[in-house]
């Protein structure tokens, strides 16, 4: 199976998270490697959000001027791998949701996340490892109630690899 | 989350309709062959649709809001102003069984909104038009 070779709509982006209460999560090594990271990528194990956000790499940047230029100088230091902010229909008996709550609740557990994405051919994988905070329930009618919450990655561990 | 089925929809709306307004006849959609009872009401459902979200599971769905429409036919205009009263004192914010015992579904809510009432002189009978939308968890 090959690395995707088309413009992917948003709706082929799955989010899927390890199992267990305390799990190991997947090294830096193992994050860009596609038979480890795609063999949790099973139903049991998928999240389902309603949409996929934004991920990748924040900006950061510092600025120094340099002497004798007429123009400062702008160098890329340490980006941050970006939050995910989420949003699923809340199922309160929802195995992985309920997993996640009570991480947000700990604080402290490091979790594997992947999404993946697929034109369904190929598929690529983005994997990394995160903590879980801001667990938020929005409970407005007019439409299914929410679950909210937030995917902090954990700084460098994170990988990218596809079924090519 | 699976789709829910329109036709259990149906049965429901026929049996809740029925329950609220009895004696009066309940059909779905209109025949002119009712149109020579004095008093008759219709349903029509619609918009059955649950939003779908991101990623390969089919089942990662919202919920189901489906609007049915209430059409009032009545040879006397004020006959068809109380019947809609009924329809609204009955439904307008219920939540609960929706459609008896037999074909029922709990509900988180319903919601109607009394459209309009006009007058068909080629049937002889004035109508009003409500909708009602339901929440339905899925």
């Amino acid at each position: 199976m090959p690395l995707p070779a088309k413009v992917l709509p948003g709706f082929s982006a799955s989010l899927f998270m390890q199992p267990g209460a305390t799990p190991t999560v997947l090294t830096n090594a193992a994050l860009a490697t596609v038979a480890t990271v795609s063999a949790l990528c099973i139903t049991g194990n998928a999240v389902l959000v309603e949409a996929v956000p934004a991920f990748g790499q924040d900006d950061a940047v510092a600025n120094f001027t340099v002497a004798g230029s007429r123009q400062s100088d702008k160098i890329p230091t340490q980006s941050a791998p970006t939050s995910l902010t989420i949003t699923a229909a809340w199922n309160p008996s929802d195995t992985v949701l309920v997993q996640i709550r009570s991480d947000a609740y700990s604080g402290l557990i490091d979790r594997t996340y992947i999404v993946q994405a697929t034109d369904g051919t190929g598929t690529i994988y983005y994997a990394f490892n995160a903590r879980a905070s801001q667990w938020q329930i929005d409970a407005q009618p007019g439409a299914e109630a929410k679950a909210v919450f937030t995917l902090h990655p954990r700084s460098g561990q994170y990988g990218w690899s596809n079924s090519a | 989350m699976a789709q829910n089925n329109p036709d259990t929809y149906g049965k429901a709306i026929q049996a809740q309709l029925q329950s609220i307004v009895t004696p009066v006849p309940v059909y779905a959609s209109f025949n002119r062959n009712f149109a020579i009872e004095p008093k008759f009401i219709t349903w029509n459902l619609r918009n059955v649709h649950q939003p779908v979200f991101t990623g390969q599971n089919q089942n990662n769905k919202g919920i189901d809001r489906p609007t049915f429409q209430i059409s009032i036919f009545t040879q006397l205009i004020e006959d068809g102003f109380t019947i809609s009263n009924t329809i609204l004192q009955s439904l307008h914010g219920y939540s609960g069984l929706f459609g008896g015992a037999t074909y029922g579904f709990w509900i988180a809510k319903a919601d109607v909104f009394w459209l309009y009432n006009s007058y068909n002189n080629e049937q002889k009978l004035a109508e009003i038009f409500l909708d009602c939308t339901l929440d339905i968890p899925t």
